[in-house]
């Protein structure tokens, strides 16, 4: 008896826009585990069509295309900007911010810490490849030193910068680390930074294959961090950590979030006045 | 010492007051005061705040001139000057009218005195309070009350109502001032009541936030940049009483970023800056073109080039406000020629931004947006911004529909459709794109919104039209905030030109202006360049036979201004 062909089940998570990563990319990584960790939410209660996203513009970016969930791709270094305005507007969604490490610490540098110093309730995931692939291959904000890219043809005369205690710094309350090569742990650390109320920081290091392959390199030197820091200076002092690299959530704590500071629990686009109120409003500012 | 008696009066049907000095001594409120001690006369009163940029010393003058018919722009030439230090009184002694005279603090300034120059010992009587300082401009209106013969209960109510904090001594400063001023300067001014009732004072700034108000604006995003950071201020301050969210990011940047985020969630936003901090919102105005992003943004125009002269007024940026973003796409860009079109237009042109799903520049300069004058708003003539919304009998959800008119209906968040923005070229769902017969379809529908809007725009009013009927002699071409001053000018000079104010700049209402083509053109405009009348010859093919520009950060002046048209006409 012929064996019935089952077709492959659509991967409703999936847009139909061609995959234009390079095979082997950390990319898909992080979009399988974030597709896992979408899933986890439904589970627990955060419907999809709740979740939006938003990105910047390099290889990473391309997850916008490929992710079947609303949201607006943005530009080079600015959807953290783009997803403050998002989730000021709509504070009932989930917004999250997929940046590269150029978008993130390079082009947009200012809007990570002051979303940080804000708490503004959005994550933002940063693939973190120490590279900007998509213009062939040149150095970022947190490449190593002597790193040779076509603009740093004889190695990087800069030190890398430390994403994770910048934003620690800067006041994040949720800091995280993670590598695709651990997908499950990378699946958990998204859930938990979703659901974390204020401003959730995963940056994940992500091999490139074309230009700077650290699969070796990372498969060599993480290890699973068992539990969240206790206070601040601990987390610093894990994130400062160079031997081995602590993947794990590494810091996550309450403060009051910028929206509910600004304006309490209104939803600016469902809780508007009545005309007439509003221009009741305008009225008596006008009355002399 | 010299006395007036009530017979020597002068009667006034324009007045104008003057009121210098130091920044920190509230001489912008002494203006302010003054204004509205005018309006509740019941006469129109125009406002314009002369000031530096520094936050204590340098010198600072506000001028008011009040008429009972329409006034439009301040004179420089007042009729009372109040000078609280020796060089408001250097700089503003030839600023008095043949009849009027110069009030100055006689404790910080020396000159002989006369008839036209008088003394008054203002810091020696302010030091009997605390924060002598701090309460020296409220000489202003007291002189100011005793000039024009405001009895003294008036004076009173005003002190309490405008003088609140501390009132008790400033109320007996405020009526000690105007005693001695009764007594040296004397009545010496008539200013009628008007017929109308008092109206509001409002500057254009706050106009503006009033009008994208009455229109419906849910959120509002700046960084603080002269001369619109009182938009932020206003908006901050009636935020709860008009239920709008204020944000002050960390740069323009992230406010025109976080705008058109918040707008594509289905907010009417509204951002504001100038020609620097405007330059660096342009990769995201040009964002919101590529993904139909409905944004109101405000251009507040100061001398440049870069840092220029911020605290004073020019017309130089109005090809930066025509040519906003890289790339093709439908701009709106008008300019407002008073304080109630600036109501009306910001209102209109957030309307627009929504009507059409992309950005909307309201181009003004300091002259009117921190300049003020009476008013009569009504929000109810505002129009609400409303887009066009997807239906669901329509079936699936496309972002960028390619429709007959390029207006793709729009869908917000949560939703069980896939609603995809996207800055790069997209197709119809929003994923990207390199597809050339896409890229065309996109261009095209984009193009087509933008003829949409024109066809939409010549139903609205884009021109003003002044003195119609003088079907056969020169038009005056101006736009924006040198119209109030084109229209005192002419007024003051009893002149009889046609005067054509186009309020939109993109689309330009050539359907408007071409009846014009033969007529002798005449341009008004604050710029180095022509850059008016250069938009003039490009659009409409309409060459000014002499241009009049004005470029030292200064407003034109009606009475210099009447005297040059006077010339020419």
């Amino acid at each position: 008896m012929a064996k019935e062909s089952t077709p492959k089940p659509k991967d409703d998570l999936i847009t139909y826009a061609e995959n234009t990563w390079c095979p082997g990319c950390g990319d898909f990584g992080i979009l399988t585990s974030f597709k896992n960790a979408v899933k986890k939410l439904e589970e627990r209660g955060t419907s999809r069509d709740r979740i939006v996203i938003t990105a910047g513009i390099g290889c990473h970016g391309k997850i916008h295309d490929y992710l079947n969930l609303s949201g607006f791709y943005s530009l080079h270094g600015r959807s953290m900007a783009t997803a403050q305005g998002m989730k000021l507007a709509n504070p009932e969604l989930k917004v999250v911010a997929f940046c590269g490490d150029g978008d993130a610490f390079g082009e947009g540098l200012e809007h990570m810490l002051f979303a940080s110093k804000r708490n503004a309730d959005i994550t933002v995931i940063v693939h973190d490849n120490g590279v900007y692939g998509l213009t062939t291959g040149q150095f970022t904000p947190t490449s190593e030193r002597g790193y040779r890219g076509p603009s740093t043809p004889f190695g990087s005369i800069e030190d890398p910068i430390n994403p994770l205690v910048l934003m620690l710094e800067a006041g994040a309350t949720f800091v995280a680390r993670g590598f695709p090569g651990n997908q499950a742990q990378l699946t958990d650390i998204f859930v938990q930074a979703v659901e974390h109320e204020g401003f959730s920081f995963v940056d994940v290091l992500q091999p490139c294959v074309s230009f700077n392959n650290t699969y070796k390199k990372y498969n060599a030197v993480t290890e699973a961090l068992q539990a969240p820091a206790k206070d601040l200076d601990e987390a610093l002092s894990i994130s400062r950590r160079t031997e081995k690299l602590p993947i794990g959530v590494i810091y996550n704590i309450e403060r009051p979030v910028f929206h509910r500071a600004l304006f309490g629990d209104k939803v600016p686009v469902r809780d508007r006045p009545t005309r007439e109120t509003r221009h009741e409003a305008i009225r008596k500012i006008l009355k002399v | 010492m010299i006395h007036f008696t009530k017979e020597a009066k002068i009667m006034k049907e324009t007045f104008t007051y003057l009121v210098g000095g130091k920044a920190g001594e509230g001489v912008k409120k002494a203006g302010q005061v003054a204004a509205r001690l005018f309006a509740d006369m019941g006469r129109s009163a125009i406002e314009m705040d002369d000031y530096m940029s520094l936050i204590k010393g340098g010198h600072n003058f506000s001028i008011v001139s009040t008429a009972v018919r329409e006034i439009t722009s301040h004179y420089l030439k007042a009729d009372l000057v109040v000078a609280l230090d020796q060089r408001s009184l250097d700089m503003h002694k030839e600023h008095v009218t043949e009849d009027g005279v110069i009030v100055f603090n006689s404790d910080a300034a020396e000159a002989d005195e006369g008839k036209k120059v008088i003394g008054l010992p203002l810091t020696t009587e302010a030091k009997k309070y605390p924060e002598p300082a701090l309460r020296l401009g409220l000489g202003g209106p007291s002189v100011l009350a005793a000039a024009i013969g405001l009895d003294k209960d008036r004076l009173k109510a005003l002190i309490e109502k405008e003088y609140a904090r501390g009132v008790e001594d400033n109320l007996a400063y405020g009526l000690a001032i105007y005693d001695l001023a009764r007594e040296k300067v004397g009545t010496r001014f008539q200013v009628e009541a008007g017929q109308a009732k008092p109206m509001p004072i409002v500057t254009g700034n706050e106009a503006i936030a009033l009008g994208a108000a009455a229109a419906g604006l849910d959120m509002f995003f700046a960084y603080p940049m002269t001369p619109v950071s009182s938009i932020l201020h206003y908006l901050a301050a009636k935020s709860k009483a008009l239920d709008i969210a204020v944000v002050h990011p960390e740069n323009e940047l992230a406010v025109m970023n976080m705008a058109v985020g918040a707008a594509a969630m289905g907010a009417r936003v509204m951002v504001s800056s100038s020609g620097g901090g405007f330059a660096l919102m342009q990769e995201a105005l040009s964002l919101a073109g590529m993904t139909e992003t409905p944004v109101l943004c405000i251009l507040g125009s100061r001398p440049g080039p870069s840092t220029g002269v911020p605290t004073y007024t020019s017309q130089g940026d109005l090809r930066f406000a025509l040519n906003q973003g890289h790339g093709e796409f439908p701009r709106i860009v008008a300019s407002p020629g008073n304080m109630v079109e600036a109501f009306h237009l910001a209102g209109e042109l957030l309307g627009l931004a929504w009507r059409f799903q992309t950005p909307a520049i309201l181009l003004t300069e300091k002259h009117l947006a921190e300049g003020s004058m009476t008013v009569e708003l009504d929000p109810s003539e505002v129009k609400p911004a409303e887009g066009l919304m997807h239906k669901k009998s329509k079936g699936a959800y496309k972002r960028y529909l390619d429709t007959k008119d390029g207006v793709s209906p729009l869908l917000f968040p949560p939703s069980k459709e896939l609603i995809k923005w996207d800055s790069y070229e997209h197709d119809e769902l929003g994923v990207t794109t390199e597809d050339p017969k896409i890229i065309t379809k996109m261009n095209d529908k984009r193009r087509r919104k933008a003829e949409a809007l024109v066809e939409h725009v010549k139903r609205l009013r884009t021109v003003n039209i002044f003195g119609e009927g003088r079907a056969k002699g020169p038009v005056i071409f101006t736009y924006g905030s040198t119209t109030m001053s084109v229209l005192e000018a002419v007024r003051f000079g009893e002149l009889q030109p046609t005067i054509v104010q186009p309020v939109y700049l993109d689309p330009f209402p050539v359907w408007e202006l071409s009846r014009f083509k033969d007529r002798k053109a005449l341009v008004v405009e604050q710029s180095s360049t022509g850059v008016f009348a250069s938009l003039l010859k490009e659009k409409a093919g309409i060459e000014a036979t002499w241009t009049f520009r004005r470029y030292d950060g200064r407003p034109f002046e009606p009475a210099e201004l009447a005297a040059e048209l006077k010339g020419v006409l």
